[in-house]
C-alpha cells in the first residue's frame, strides 16, 4: 500500500491535547480524499499521553500509528523518529500542543504540486507574550541572515516536505529550528505561507527566555556545516587566512619599531606575529582533518550534491517569499 | 549457535586473582538454586597462564564454561563487551572474579529484574551507619556533573536484560559508567542495597578516587552531554577565553594609547593575545567537532523506540 500524506506530530506529555489532536487532523485530511496516516511519536511522556493515544479510534478514513520512545528524547529526536517511519511521499510535522490548526494542510499539499521541496508555515499573528515573540523575531532575522535562508519563521513547525528529500537531511541535537537552513544543503527550494496559530490551551510552554546563547551557538555550528559540505575548507582556509594577515599586520610594526631608538615595542610586535603566523599554521593543519572527515565520509555527504542537481528545474522562483509573491490569504479564527 | 539460556553470566578478570575455582563454586551454587538455566562466560584480560590453567581445571572436571583470553591486555570495558556480545542468556549477569557482594544476595538482583531493565549492587548499606546518603566520591562527583543518583556505580556485580547488553557499548575504562550510560539510553535501572563480606574498612578503601578516574569522569560528562552538540561544550570555552583575551587587549591598548602606559615592561599584551589565540583554537576545534557530528548523525539514532502500535 503506498500512503500519500505522513502527518507526524512529536507527542510529549499533552494528554489533553492527544484527543483532539488527532480529530482535528482526521477532520482536516479525511476530505482531500489522500490515502494518509497520522504518526504519533511520544517522546517519553510522564503522563498518560501513550495510554490514550491508544485508545484513539481507528480506521476512521486514516491510519493512525503510534511510536512510544523509551525516553524523553527531544524534540528534534522525536521528530525525526517519526520521519524515519512515515511512508508518505509528502510529509507534514506538527506540534502537539495545538498551537498549528491542521486545517491549514490543503495549502501545504497546493504548494508541494506546485513544486517546492519544503514548504514552511509562518504564524503571522502568534497568540504569544510578547517576551516571547521579540526573541523570536531578532533570532528569525539572524538565522536568516547567517544561513542565507531568510525564513521568517523558523520556530513554527508545521512544515511539509517531500519524503524522499527530508529523509536524507541528517537533523540530530535540536536543529529542528534549522530545518530550513539544513534542507538548504540538498539545494531544497523552500516556499513560506501564513499558517493560524493559536495559544496554548492545555498544558504548559516548554520554551525559556534562556535560548539566546544556544541558537547563538548553534549558528555558528549550522554555519560551519553549511559552508564545509559545500567546500569542506573554505572556512578554516579563511580564518588561517586571517591569522595570517594579523600575524603580518605585527611584524610589519615590528619592523617598523626595529629602527626606533627605543628598544622593546618591537620585541612585543614581534612576539605577536609569531603567535598569529603559528595560529595560521594550526588552522591550515585543521584543514586537512577537516578533509580527512569528508574523505572518510564522503559517501554519506555527497548525496546532497547529488540531490541538489535537478533534471529539469520547474518554471518558477527558486524561492517565493510570502511578502513578495501573493501567498494564501489565511484568517485567523 | 548456542542453546539459548535465561541468564548468561559474565566474569571478566582482570587481575590476577587467588581462588577463581572457590569463587566459581560459590556463584554455580547460587544461581543453580535460582532455577534458571545459565551458561557461564569468563573473559580473561592479558596474559594470565595461572588464571587460564584453573580454569581449564575447572572444565576438566566436567564444569560447563565458556573461557575467552584476550593475549595483551585490553580492559575490563572490553571484556564486557566481548562477553556481552558471546552472551545468549535472555539476561545478563556481570559478576567479579573475586568476591564483591555476599553470593546469597545475587538472587536479589535478578528478582529485581522483573521490573527494570537494570540493577546494580550497592554495598553502601554496610556504611551507612544511620546516615541516609552515604555514596562514593566518585559517585557524589556523578551525581553533582550529571544528576546520577547511584551510590555505588563501581560494583562490579550488575544484572541486566539482554538487551541492555546488547545495545550499551562501552569502551577504555567505561565499565564503571555502565549504568549511566545505560540510563542515558533509556533503560531503567535500580540500585538495591546488598550485604558485603568486606569489612568497613575496606569498603571506605574502595570508595576512595583518584586522578586517572577524574580523567574518566571528565569524558563521560563530555560524551553523555555533548555527543550530539559538541560546539556547545568547546564553544562556551572558547569564546570565554576569547572575551576575556579580547577584554584585556582592549584594555591594553587603551592604556597604551591615551594613558601613555608602555606595553614593553609587562607581558600582559602577550598573555592576552594567548588567550586570543587559544580562544579561537577552541573554537576552531569545536567546529571540526560538530562537523564530525553532523557527519556521522545518520549513523547514530538518537532515539530509542519502546514499540510501535499500528
Amino acid at each position: 500500500m503506498t500512503i500519500d500524506l505522513s502527518v507526524i506530530a512529536p507527542l510529549y506529555n499533552e494528554e489533553d491535547n492527544v484527543h483532539l489532536l488527532y480529530e482535528a487532523i482526521r477532520d482536516a485530511v479525511v476530505p482531500l480524499g489522500l490515502r494518509a496516516e497520522v504518526i504519533f511519536v511520544d517522546d517519553g511522556s510522564r503522563d498518560a499521553t501513550f495510554e490514550r493515544a491508544e485508545a484513539l479510534p481507528r480506521h476512521d478514513g486514516v491510519h493512525l500509528r503510534l511510536i512510544k520512545l523509551r525516553r524523553n528524547a527531544g524534540q528534534t529526536p522525536a521528530m525525526v523518529c517519526g520521519i524515519d517511519h512515515a511512508r508518505g511521499r509528502i510529509l507534514i510535522t506538527m506540534d502537539g500542543d495545538l498551537q498549528n490548526d491542521p486545517r491549514d494542510i490543503p495549502y501545504f499539499l497546493e504548494k508541494i504540486d506546485e513544486g517546492y521541496d519544503l514548504v514552511v508555515g509562518w504564524r503571522h499573528n502568534r497568540q504569544d507574550h510578547f517576551s516571547r515573540v521579540l526573541p523570536s523575531k531578532v533570532a528569525n532575522w539572524l538565522i536568516g541572515k547567517v544561513t542565507g535562508v531568510p525564513i521568517k519563521d523558523n520556530g513554527c513547525s508545521l512544515k511539509a516536505y517531500r519524503a524522499d528529500l527530508i529523509k536524507n537531511i541528517p537533523l540530530y541535537s535540536e536543529m529542528h529550528r534549522f530545518i530550513p537552513a539544513m534542507s538548504s544543503l540538498a539545494g531544497a527550494r523552500v516556499a513560506e505561507i501564513k499558517v493560524r496559530h493559536h495559544a496554548r490551551r492545555f498544558g504548559q510552554s516548554k520554551y525559556g527566555f534562556s535560548r539566546i546563547y544556544k541558537v547563538f551557538i548553534d549558528l555558528m555550528s549550522i554555519r560551519t556545516i553549511l559552508s564545509f559540505s559545500r567546500r569542506p575548507t573554505a572556512w578554516l582556509g579563511r580564518m588561517a587566512a586571517y591569522s595570517f594577515i594579523a600575524s603580518l599586520i605585527a611584524m610589519v610594526f615590528a619592523v617598523w619599531f626595529a629602527f626606533d631608538d627605543t628598544v622593546g615595542p618591537n620585541v612585543v610586535f614581534a612576539g605577536l606575529c609569531v603567535l598569529f603566523g603559528a595560529l595560521g599554521i594550526f588552522e591550515l593543519f585543521l584543514a586537512l582533518l577537516n578533509h580527512l572527515i569528508y574523505a572518510t565520509r564522503a559517501r554519506g555527504l555527497l548525496p546532497f550534491q547529488v540531490m541538489s542537481a535537478r533534471l529539469s528545474p520547474p518554471a518558477m522562483q527558486p524561492n517565493t517569499w510570502p511578502d513578495k509573491v501573493g501567498s494564501k490569504k489565511v484568517v485567523a479564527s | 549457535m548456542k542453546e539459548a539460556v535465561d541468564l548468561s553470566v559474565i566474569i571478566p578478570v582482570i587481575l590476577d586473582v587467588e581462588a577463581i575455582a572457590d569463587v566459581y563454586r560459590d556463584y554455580k551454587k547460587v544461581l543453580t538454586a535460582t532455577g534458571k538455566s545459565f551458561e557461564v562466560i569468563y573473559v580473561v584480560d592479558g596474559h594470565r597462564p595461572q588464571i587460564l590453567e584453573e580454569l581449564r581445571a575447572l572444565k576438566r572436571d566436567g564444569e560447563v564454561l565458556e573461557i575467552l583470553s584476550f593475549e595483551q591486555p585490553q580492559g575490563e570495558a572490553a571484556a564486557l563487551h566481548v562477553g556481552f556480545q558471546k552472551a545468549v542468556g535472555r539476561d545478563v549477569l556481570t559478576l567479579s572474579a573475586s568476591h564483591q557482594i555476599l553470593v546469597d544476595e545475587i538472587p536479589k538482583l535478578l528478582d529485581a529484574l522483573a521490573d527494570t531493565d537494570m540493577v546494580i549492587a550497592s554495598r553502601m548499606g554496610a556504611l551507612a551507619d544511620g546516615k541516609p546518603s552515604q555514596e562514593g566520591k566518585l559517585e557524589r562527583v556523578l551525581r553533582v556533573l550529571l544528576g546520577s543518583s547511584f551510590r555505588d556505580i563501581r560494583c562490579g556485580v550488575r544484572a541486566m536484560r539482554g538487551s541492555v547488553a546488547k545495545e550499551v557499548t562501552i569502551y577504555g575504562n567505561q565499565q564503571r559508567f555502565l549504568p549511566l550510560i545505560a540510563q542515558t539510553q533509556g533503560f531503567s535501572v535500580r540500585e538495591i542495597e546488598v550485604r558485603s563480606d568486606k569489612s568497613l574498612a575496606q569498603l571506605r578503601s574502595l570508595m576512595k578516587i583518584d586522578f586517572s578516574i577524574m580523567l574518566d569522569v571528565m569524558t563521560i560528562y563530555f560524551l553523555i552531554r555533548f555527543t550530539k552538540k559538541p560546539f556547545r561544550f568547546f564553544g562556551g570555552f572558547g569564546f570565554g577565553v576569547l572575551l576575556i583575551g579580547a577584554l584585556i587587549t582592549a584594555y591594553l591598548i587603551f592604556a597604551r594609547l591615551f594613558l601613555d602606559v608602555p606595553l614593553v615592561d609587562r607581558p600582559a599584551l602577550i598573555l592576552s593575545s594567548l588567550m586570543i589565540v587559544l580562544g579561537i583554537q577552541i573554537v576552531s576545534v569545536g567546529l571540526i567537532g560538530e562537523i564530525i557530528a553532523f557527519s556521522f548523525a545518520k549513523d547514530q539514532k538518537e532515539y530509542k523506540v519502546e514499540r510501535i502500535v499500528e
